[in-house]
Parts: structure tokens; sequence; C-alpha cells
């Protein structure tokens, strides 16, 4: 990393004397006043609300914990994931801004379907600070109140779930009564065989559905799961996501026989399947790039079972300017790096306004047999 | 502020009351109270809608690999109106979405200046503040002239004038 020039130390010293601290993590002028004028408010809430009596110790305190590296959203204890503000705490992945948009999107989409089914299920696995579902209700809601919406946020951390489970208490409650959704988590092991033999601590995901009889049918499946190579890791990881994300949200666990691609890849296979499983019409992963996004979307051509694939950006609402618009037969949309792949099939191209509703005639039928009686149950936090 | 209010303290002892009976209403509690009550009046145009398809929007994030792998805190939002050329730039929060809505709310008052001119909801805010600072500093002087003039006399006229400006305020 290039070293920071004196003068623009001189110069961040003649603004703010904690300013040069923060050049280390932030590396400009810019993003260094930003972040130490949201410190300064921060302090200024803690110090109201607490009647702290030493706000400058408080404030140099901070400074030197974000000097040291640690991310500004583990000192300020939240981060916006769309509009919504995410608590974090060391242990469970900060939730992406990158991940937001493409979740934003996919949330827009479907709340544009002309038919619905009655009750729209959102299966999330890894969902860290349960940032996603919570995200997909106020996107999803704010457009549709006619269909209720449920959803299911599944992490192996313990930390993860109890964070998760304190997120969706807290913006649930500032909705009140107006909701009608159910956001629920269970701890799962999403990499586990179902019949292979079990772990003892962490039950597989589908052992998990049958224990607290949650429904077996998922409409939506989406995943923000652990992408990263070890290679990469040790390459292109920011040495603040390395000594201070936890590692298991970032690399997938070493497998027999894999090669460095193979275990960064190690989830995608096992999600297309239980996207199979639970008979998901709409999937979206997300991914590190577009090397990885073409390998995933092969991954889920191989299975045969969807209608249409394809790969998003960063930003998948702006319109493309950039090259490859197509690669491997696989559209690219949207703008920046290659973020996420969508899948559909049957009545999931219509709710994305991929196919035309007369296709989908076929699926209305199939559709009979999943609204008849189901297990349910509360297992919410 | 404490010179005024020990002024004040003096003055009403002079005049054989209580120093903190809450007779004057504080001068700077009122623009609080009064500034939505004064803007209503004004007969402000509405708001300029912005059409997506005039704006390119742009979050400036810098090159390299995004996702996982680094964890920025930029929510930098830079809005450029196609057909005027003009750019507003927001970094106000650490929500992108809130800082989309400020930024499009900066636009729209930029190219409502360039439209309506002296009729923009800018300008007739910032005519309606400047006057309401003019006759605050006229009244101001006023009292202050009063209180330096009202030093050797009973208190008795001093209080009532304070007393009543503070009303009309």
């Amino acid at each position: 990393m290039p070293r920071i020039p004196t003068s623009l130390l001189r110069q961040a010293r003649k603004l703010d004397a904690l300013l040069p601290p923060l050049l280390a993590p932030c590396r400009d002028l810019g993003a260094a006043q930003n972040e130490l004028r949201w410190l300064r408010e921060h302090v200024d809430k803690v110090a109201s609300t607490r009647g702290h009596r030493e706000q400058d110790t408080l404030l140099r305190n901070f400074v030197q914990q974000r000097a040291s590296g640690k991310p500004l959203q583990y000192i300020l204890g939240t981060e916006y994931f769309g509009p919504v503000e995410i608590r974090c705490r060391p242990g469970v992945l900060i939730p992406r801004q990158d991940t937001a948009a493409s979740v934003t999107h996919v949330a827009q989409l479907i709340g544009r379907a002309q038919s619905l089914p009655s009750e729209l299920r959102v299966l999330d696995l890894c969902t860290g600070t349960g940032c996603i579902p919570l995200l997909f209700d106020d996107v999803f809601t704010s457009t549709r109140r006619d269909v209720p919406l449920r959803c299911l946020g599944v992490d192996i951390s313990e930390k993860a779930i109890e964070l998760a489970g304190h997120n969706v208490m807290r913006v649930q409650r500032e909705k009140k009564d107006t909701t009608t959704s159910t956001i629920e988590l269970v701890r799962a092991d999403v990499l586990v065989d179902p019949f292979a033999e079990q772990a003892i601590d962490v039950p597989s995901l589908k052992a998990a559905l049958n224990m607290y009889r949650l429904p077996p049918f998922w409409d939506m499946l989406i995943s923000n799961p652990p992408y990263v190579s070890p290679s990469a890791y040790w390459k292109t990881t920011t040495s603040s996501v390395r000594h201070f994300e936890p590692r298991i949200a970032l690399v997938p666990p070493a497998g027999k026989g894999q090669d460095d691609t193979q275990q960064g890849d190690a989830f995608y296979q096992r999600l297309i399947t239980v996207a199979r499983d639970v008979e998901a019409r709409v999937v979206l992963l997300e991914v590190a790039d577009v090397d990885q996004a073409v390998r995933v979307a092969r991954m889920a051509k191989d299975m045969q079972m969807f209608d249409g694939i394809e790969i998003w950006r960063d930003e998948p609402d702006q319109c493309s300017d950039q090259e490859p618009t197509e690669q491997d037969g696989f559209a690219i949309v949207g703008r920046g790096n290659g973020r996420s792949v969508l899948c559909w099939r049957e009545r999931g191209g219509l709710w994305l306004g991929k196919t035309p509703a007369w296709e989908s005639d076929a699926d209305r039928l199939s559709e009979t047999y999943r609204s008849m009686p189901r297990l349910t149950s509360k297992y919410s936090f | 502020m404490s010179g005024l209010h020990h002024a004040r303290a003096q003055l009403l002892r002079l005049a054989g009351l209580r120093p903190y009976a809450p007779v004057v209403p504080r001068p700077h509690a009122r623009p609080l109270t009064c500034t939505p009550v004064r803007l209503a009046n004004l007969n402000l145009p509405p708001r300029r809608t912005i059409l997506d398809s005039e704006i390119e929007e742009n979050f400036l994030k810098g090159s390299g690999p995004g996702g996982q792998k680094i964890n920025k805190t930029s929510s930098a939002v830079q809005l450029k109106h196609l057909p005027t050329g003009i750019v507003v730039k927001c970094q106000e929060t650490r929500s992108r979405s809130q800082n989309r809505k400020i930024a499009r709310r900066l636009l729209g008052e930029r190219l409502e200046v360039l439209e309506l001119g002296d009729e923009s909801r800018v300008m007739i805010k910032g005519r309606e503040e400047r006057r309401r600072k003019a006759s605050a500093d006229k009244k101001k002087r006023r009292k202050y002239r009063g209180l330096e003039g009202g030093k050797g006399d009973e208190g008795e006229g001093e209080k009532q004038e304070v007393d009543s400006e503070g009303k009309e305020a």
C-alpha cells in the first residue's frame, strides 16, 4: 500500500488534529473527514443519552480504534443496508452495500409481479446480521401490501443468529403492528448433506426445517454465502476485513481434494441443490466477480432445471454500458463488478417479468398442489 | 445570553418581583416555534420533480474488488442532470438511500433556481429569512437601547417594555 504523503498529513492536521490518524484506514481526506464527522455525531448521541462527561476522551478513543483498522460499523454499532439500519457486532460480517443493491432490485422486480402466491416465502441462507430478509421485507412490503411475506434466515453461527434475532426485533418493533410479514431464524448447517451422517451440534437445513416444523417449500432462495478462496483471502481482502471480520463468513471450509478455486465455490453446488429441494422459483446468489459468476451460472445450467440464468453487476438497475454484456451465453446486466447470479424457472420468470404470461399455464397446476394444507408453526424471535 | 439574563434578573429585582419568575419568553425560543407557520404562508411554488431519465446517478466507490472482500464506508452519491450538466454530490449520511434523497432535493433546488429565478422556493425562503433577521435585529437593537437608557431609572417602566417586546416577538 502506498505511503500517505506528509503533505496530506499536514493538510489534515491543519483541518483537525484528529484527522491524521484516520487517514491510515481511509486513505483520502474526504473519507477521513466524513468518518470523523460520523464519529463525532455518534459521540454526541452517546453523551446525550448516557450523560457521558468526557466526550473528548470518548472521541479520541474511537479515533484510535478506527486508526487501528477496526471497521467503523463495529465502532458505531450499526450499518445502513439500503434504508434499513442494521446493528453490527464483532463476530458477524458487516452487510455490504453491493448486496443491498442486488436485493433491492430483485425485491422491486418481484413487487411488480402481476400474480404472486398467497404467501411469498423467501429463504435466506447464510443470513449473518439478518440484513437480507429485513431489506427484502422493507422493499417488498412498501409496494405490495396484499401479499404476506414469510422469510427464513439460516446461519451456522450462533452469534449471527442471536444478532439477527435482535435486528428483526428492533426493526419490526419500529414498524409496530402494521407489518404482515414474518421473519424467522434458525441455526443450521447449509453445507452438510442431509443424508450423510449428522453432526451433533448443528443440524442440517432439512433437519432444521423438520425440527421446527417449517414449510419444506420456498418460493425464493437468496444467499450471500462465503465465497472467497483462501488465496484470494490473503491477496485481495483488505487488512481491516482480515483482522476484524469473521473468516467463517468469508472463506468456505476446506473440503477433501478441492483446489483453491473449488474451495471458494464450495457453497454454490449445495445452494443450487437446496434450491431444487425447496422448489425455489427464483434464486439469487451473490458472487465475487464475473469469473465466479460464470462458474456458478454453469453449475446452475448443468442442473437443467432453470428456464433462465442471468448475471448481475453491482448496480443491476443501471443501464449497462460496460463490456462484456454476455459471456458463455449468460447475459450480464448492470454496472460495476460482477456481483450476483439470478436463476429462475416456471412462474419465477413471470414474477421477474422475464417470461410472457401464457407460458406458465402448466405451472398453475403444480401451484394447486402446493397450496394444500401445510405445516405451520411460529418459531420466531 | 447570560449577560441578558443577569440584566433581566436585576430589573425584576428592582421591580420587586422574583427574579426567575417566567415573565418574559426567552427570545431565542422564538424562531423554533414560529418558522413553520410563517413559511406556510409564503405561497411557495411546488417542488420540482426530477425524472429518472433526466439524471445519471453515480455511487463514487472507486475501483477494485467489492463485495465481501472490502468494507467501504463511502456512501456518496453523485447526480448529474443531463440536459443542464449540473452535478450534485452528497455524502452527508452513512446511508446511501438517505444520500440519494438528499442529492435529489439539492438538485431540485438548483434546477428551480435556474428555471424560476427569483420566484423559486430557495429564493423566496432566503428573502423571508433575511427579512425576519433584519426585523429581529432591529428589535434587538431597540431593546438594548431601552435597557441601556433605563439603567438609572426606576425598574417598573423598563420591565413593561421588555415584557411587551417579548410578547410581540
